[in-house]
């Protein structure tokens, strides 16, 4: 271990340089002036770059630099940022200070640490010049995870014939058999945390949850100006906005970086600094999780292929257990949603098991209902949400002798207002998006 | 004699149809041959079938003759008439499309081309090598009739026909020749229609003409050697069942067994017809013959199957079932909703029923409108998925005595719904799907630890699949130590004095070594619980194993014995806090496996780097006493608790360094530690400070002669694969058992003889008190008469220690030569939990321990 930092006593967090040569680039970062931390992101068969381009991707690839970051900026939460080549414009200065400051938060609350007034990133830099328009290929990035959602995103593209890509960031069984099964083209990127980050973890860092739908954003960008696309589709839905908690004066998302204010600031920002027509939306976001799970019940070839599990399975085998753990918030939360607008037959064949006629799930379903608890720190949909999904289920025979569906009858049902427990409610989009004019008849698949 | 579509295929499978027809021939036999179309044809029909386009079903048409002119090409024949026929006709179905015909009669007709044409091409291909073959029209044989329940659709696409002997068929025949080949899967029915004959078409196409001709016998050629006590992929030690009667092979059929469909027995019952499941690569294998009982054979389970994806409804109601048309009325209603009931249980509040997982099951409202209906009338529950699990044999109920090993297998599990026909030629039990892939190889070894499937009897089951299919050599075990080099040292041992251990260190050295070929292993650890003999402990720290131990003792026992650099690992279960004390002093790595030690004693280990033992929610082993995974276990740090635990590592400035879980022991299955590693290595991601990964060990020690051995070289391809998913891992082992295992035995002499009743006891001079293995674990060790080891083992004896208790039993029902007193008997497989597990009780003397370097 050639590494002698005691990360968490450090004091300064320098951004060190970035550069691009023949499909790689390296982001490089120190803390003090102990050893570089080189982060490679590799993007494969990579074209030649226009000159044409060079600026738009010059500042893609320094958002990469600054955004990805916080993976090692969190190891020891030094209480002094400094950037090498000078001083932040306003703009990408706030927008770096609000992702550190909230995309941090639950790394923070965990850790029990306040980061409001630590995190300021050198500002009062030159503005940058508008961007032009670029006249970027009019496709589409849809990025794939493996779950429903960007699932259901990619059908809705399909479904009035947009050209997409199916992309994703890094290793994964899972992921790349369902960009497989989208038919789609893919893409997938690569990306080498600097090894001795794990030297830093092993040595005592700060560790936890960082924005990561932020650093794969980042790259996404950078590999829309490279190979060309006009758009970037996230799948990220309305609840992601919604806080997990409150603490101390501070709300905590787990998935801040998949909210929507999130999504405005970089798509604000692409649009201003790297190409005025280069998009960056959530196909997803005027939508519920329950009306997304009532749009992926119909995607039949996806079942046995999908997973939202996060215990990210690497290795996968042909059985249910082999991709749904069954013990995660994430499982919870699927098996409940889909539940409303699946034959239960068919629902517990995706699964595997019946979670919900297994007393002890009841603590991880507690959570998500928002009964004697808070919602878990994970990627699921609110409170009323899951109650509305588990009320449906009380009032279905077929579901509700079920254990924990038993159980919400008896005992948590009796305290809730039924009025507030339809589910019709989820299913109407909100008007609430930044979805380009070219993408907008997609939103038709979720009627 | 039925062959299926691969083997009619290509020109050296023909070849081979004729070198077995021929040596029927020679047998004096007359031969008829039922052929399938060739692979993929039918497909390619039914394709065409379902193409709207005119020209693309010509196209369809040409393509599929050309496979037939490619195979005469490779035969080097001309095409034959009678196949030049048949596609002119094809040509002609695919150009005029359905509409003259009729939908489905059009369809049936272009299916029925593919034996048409294959069957053409076989009379054409015999004849010309040299056997005369008569081209028979099953058509003009086979009558199909009709079913009140048929509609259309089944009435020619899956029709029955109605087999009685036809003396005058066969008289007809008899003047034609005496080798004739016709068509599977088809016949025709009344207004003279050609139609199919569905699914398993062809084999019922050859029963229905074993019983028309009363043939001598009906042959299956196919891709297997017959029909196995368990399906192979899931079960590779499933042995192949040599005889079968009717019922016994429609039941396993019915259950799973994928070789043969259920419905093509019926048809040879009444005229007493065998069939014969013969493997056309392998014809040497006896295959399965299945006919009418004749001999006389001990009663024994014959195959353990398993079928996924059942949906169990569970109605409740109080007093409703006895009432009169109650049942009918909620069975009208899965009619109603076109779910077809299988399985029923009932008690008098409760009727339980399961069902298939069909299409309208599946993505329909089926189900819930059913359970709207149901549940107007009593409490509905729907449960899935299930799977029902069949134990098949001929007199079940009289075999449920040595069922109990089994029995409390299910008892681990929620079994919701046991079912028994008054036939008592099954028993089946209705689990949770996910536990069945396990569960499986578990249950049929248990079935043949328990005697229950009587593998013994080789006159009804033949070799396991893994020896006749399995990739590779079975490498034939090499014959034990205490069998061959060192008998007559042993011998001498016993002649001295008994009770006595004795550990052969070359064991333990080959073991050492060859757990050392795995290659994704960083450190292993020798589990000393399960022998502590110093010499033992020196051996295994020459070959660079740490050591494991669970109490101070232990620690202390190994540092008595190895050098100082040898690492330690201390792992204690519910130990006092002096314990964890005594072991920070030493350089030992110590496991933690509860909230309360962080809880309570935080500050003993601030600063400490600790493992933390986790439990992952399951169990796994050979016996409920040595499972120590599940929230029934005393084991591990349930998943769940693991975020508690890291704030409080963290408030005590406690750093995680190794992740540990331990399933249990005696595990045979590879996969196993893969599952293990893969769901340890996904748990460590969310804690930075990790660095290795401890898969326990559990390594299993197969005792039963047969048993399949753990298979090293694949779990070393397992660990691997997922070492190269999470490089960043150290991964450590603990294995105990599997080194010193056979390493052992417990010489102990013959003492006194007793008869009781049929039962013969055979006395010796030691029991539980030096090996409470039996007892404890109904373990099973091999015992031989080492004075006598090369006599006949003529008697049946229960071999029982002189301690006075009931349960002092070494072995039941063990085959051995007549005894004498003092002979020595040697108890094999003791070196682990032997001595170590001993006791003073009723004060007999202790064992003793010899090394053998």
């Amino acid at each position: 271990m050639t590494t002698t930092i005691q990360p968490r006593l450090t004091q300064v967090f320098r951004f060190v340089r970035c550069s691009y040569a023949d499909g790689v680039a390296e982001l490089v970062y120190a803390f003090d002036h102990g050893e570089e931390l080189i982060e490679r992101v590799r993007f494969p068969h990579a074209p030649a770059l226009p000159a044409s381009h060079k600026t738009a991707f010059e500042r893609a690839l320094k958002l990469l630099h600054l955004i990805a970051g916080v993976s090692y900026y969190k190891a020891g939460v030094p209480p002094k940022i400094e950037l090498a080549d000078g001083p932040l414009d306003d703009a990408t200065a706030d927008l770096l200070d609000a992702l550190y400051l909230h995309g941090l938060a639950e790394f923070a609350y965990r850790n029990g640490l306040d980061l409001r007034g630590r995190i300021a990133f050198p500002r009062g830099g030159v503005a940058q010049p508008q961007a032009p328009v670029l006249n970027l290929p009019k496709r589409t990035l849809v990025p794939i995870g493996g779950g429903k959602d960007s699932l259901v995103a990619v059908e809705a593209i399909k479904s009035i014939g947009g050209e997409a890509t199916a992309v994703w960031v890094g290793n994964s069984e899972l992921i790349a058999a369902c960009a497989e099964r989208t038919g789609l083209p893919t893409l997938n990127m690569q990306r080498e945390l600097a090894p001795q980050l794990f030297d830093l973890n092993r040595l005592g860092a700060w560790n936890g949850h960082i924005p990561v739908t932020a650093v794969n954003s980042a790259i996404l960008a950078v590999a829309a100006i490279l190979y060309g696309y006009d758009s970037i589709a996230f799948a990220n839905e309305r609840s992601a906005s919604a806080a997990t908690l409150e603490y101390e004066g501070q709300l905590v998302n787990h998935q801040w970086s998949k909210g929507y204010a999130f999504e405005q600031s970089l798509g604000d920002w692409l649009h201003a600094q790297v190409a005025a027509d280069l998009d960056y939306c959530s196909l997803l976001r005027p939508y519920s999780e329950l009306a997304i799970t009532r749009t992926f019940a119909k995607l039949t070839p996806y079942f046995d292929a999908f997973s939202s599990c996060n215990r990210n399975f690497r290795i996968l085998g042909p059985k249910p257990a082999d991709r749904w753990c069954g013990q995660c918030p994430k499982c919870h939360f699927v098996f409940l949603a889909l539940a409303p607008f699946l034959p239960k037959p068919r629902l517990l064949q995706i699964f595997g098991r019946n979670l919900l006629d297994d007393d002890s799930q009841a603590a991880g379903f507690d959570a998500l209902l928002e009964y004697q608890d808070h919602k878990p720190f994970e990627c699921v949909g609110e409170g009323a949400e899951a109650r509305a999904a588990m009320y449906a289920l009380s009032q279905r025979p077929e579901w509700q002798e079920d254990a924990l569906v038993a159980r919400f009858r008896s005992e948590i049902l009796p305290q809730l207002s039924v009025a507030e427990l339809a589910l019709e409610p989820w299913l109407v989009p909100s008007a609430e998006h930044r979805i380009p004019a070219r993408l907008q008849a997609a939103l038709a698949f979720f009627a | 004699m039925k062959f299926g579509g691969t083997s009619v295929a290509t020109l050296p499978r023909w070849q081979n149809i004729r070198e077995l027809v021929a040596s029927r021939r020679a047998e004096g036999a007359r031969v008829l041959v039922v052929v399938s179309a060739l692979t993929g044809i039918t497909d390619a029909l039914k394709h065409m079938c379902a193409q709207e386009d005119k020209g693309k079903r010509v196209e369809a048409a040409k393509a599929i003759a050309q496979r037939h002119y490619d195979l005469l090409d490779h035969m080097q024949l001309a095409v034959p008439d009678t196949l030049a026929t048949r596609l002119t006709d094809l040509a002609k179905l695919a150009d005029e499309g359905p509409a003259v015909l009729g939908e489905l009669a059009w369809a049936a007709l272009v299916q029925a081309h593919g034996e048409l044409m294959s069957s053409a091409l076989g009379a054409a291909f015999l004849s010309h090598s040299g056997l005369p073959t008569q081209w028979v029209d099953a058509r003009e044989c086979l009558a199909a009739v009709a079913l009140p329940n048929q509609n259309e659709r089944t009435k020619l696409l899956s029709a029955m026909v109605e087999a009685k002997p036809d003396p005058a068929l066969n008289a007809r025949l008899a003047e034609q020749g005496d080798v004739f080949i016709t068509q599977g899967f088809i016949a025709r029915e009344s207004q003279g229609r050609t139609v199919l004959l569905g699914r398993g078409g062809s084999d019922t196409s050859a029963s229905y003409f074993g019983a028309l001709l009363k043939a001598q016998r009906v042959e299956i050629w196919t891709d297997v050697a017959g029909m196995f006590t368990a399906n192979p992929r899931q079960v590779p030690g499933a042995r192949l069942l040599q005889r079968l009667d009717y019922e016994e092979a429609q039941e396993i059929a019915s259950t799973g067994a994928k070789v043969l469909h259920p419905r093509c027995l019926s048809p040879l019952r009444e005229p007493r017809v065998p069939m014969l499941i013969k493997d056309t690569n392998r014809p040497e294998l006896e295959g399965t013959v299945i006919g009418p009982e004749v001999r006389e054979h001990a009663p024994s389970v014959k195959a353990i199957s398993a079928r996924k994806g059942l949906t169990l409804v569970s109605m409740e109601s109080v007093g409703m079932w006895q009432q009169v048309g109650f049942l009918a009325d909620v069975f009208a209603q899965f009619k109603q909703h076109g779910l077809s009931v299988d399985l029923i249980g009932s008690a008098e509040t409760n009727v339980t029923v399961s069902l298939d997982p069909t299409e309208n099951l599946l993505d329909s409202d089926a189900i819930a409108a059913l359970a709207s209906d149901l549940a107007k009338v009593c409490r509905v529950k729907v449960i899935a998925p299930c799977a029902a699990i069949t134990l098949v044999g001929r007199g079940m109920r009289s075999m449920l005595h040595t069922l109990s090993g089994v029995l409390a297998e299910f008892g681990q599990l929620r079994v919701h719904m046991i079912s028994q026909s008054s036939n008592n030629l099954n028993l089946t039990f209705v689990v949770d799907e996910n536990v069945v892939d396990d569960l499986l190889p578990h249950l049929h070894e248990l079935l043949i630890a328990a005697g229950a499937l009587r593998t013994d009897d080789s006159a009804l089951f033949g070799p396991s699949w893994q020896a006749i299919y399995g990739s590779g050599e079975v490498p034939v075990p090499a014959a034990s130590w205490w069998r061959t080099t060192e008998r007559q040292r042993l011998l001498e041992f016993g002649a001295k004095a008994t009770p006595r251990y004795v550990y052969h260190l070359p064991t333990v050295r080959q073991q050492a070594r060859e757990l050392k070929t795995l290659a994704a292993v960083d450190r292993l650890h020798y589990a000393v619980k399960a022998n502590t003999h110093p010499a033992i402990l020196k051996a295994l720290a020459e070959e660079g194993f740490g050591f494991e131990c669970v109490s101070p003792g232990e620690m202390k026992a190994v540092m008595a014995a190895v050098p100082e650099s040898v690492p330690l690992l201390f792992t204690p279960n519910f130990a006092p806090r002096k314990d964890y004390e005594w072991a920070l002093t030493t350089r030992a790595t110590i496991s933690l496996d509860a909230l309360y030690q962080l809880e309570s004693w935080g500050e003993l280990f601030r600063g400490r780097e600790i493992v933390l033992r986790v439990d992952l929610g399951r169990g796994l082993g050979h016996h409920e006493k040595v499972r120590t995974g599940g929230s029934g276990s005393k084991f591990g740090l349930p998943v769940e608790l693991i975020d508690t635990f890291l704030r409080l590592a963290d408030t005590h400035g406690v750093i995680v360094r190794g992740l540990h879980a331990h399933l249990g022991s005696g595990i045979l299955d590879e996969s196993h530690w893969g599952e293990v590693y893969g769901q340890l290595a996904s748990l460590a991601e969310r804690i930075g400070s990790v660095a290795f990964l401890d898969i326990g060990g559990g390594l299993g020690v197969p005792s039963h002669p047969g048993e399949a051995r753990l298979d090293i070289a694949a779990l070393d391809r397992v660990l691997r694969g997922v070492k190269a998913a999470y490089p960043h891992y150290q991964l450590w082992m603990e294995p105990g058992r599997y080194l010193v295992a056979d390493a052992g035995v417990l010489l102990t002499r013959v003492t006194q003889q007793k008869g009781k009743g049929s039962w013969r006891y055979l006395g010796v001079d030691t029991g539980m008190n030096s090996l409470i293995r039996p007892a404890l674990y109904e373990a099973w060790h091999e015992i031989v008469n080492l004075t006598r080891l090369d006599e006949p083992a003529t008697g049946l004896f229960q071999v029982v220690g002189p301690i006075c208790e009931s349960g002092d039993v070494l072995g039941t029902d063990r085959r051995l030569p007549e005894p004498e007193e003092g002979d020595v008997m040697l108890i094999a497989q003791a070196g682990a939990y032997g001595k170590v597990m001993s006791s003073p009780y009723n004060m007999r003397d202790e064992a003793e321990e010899i090394i053998i370097e």
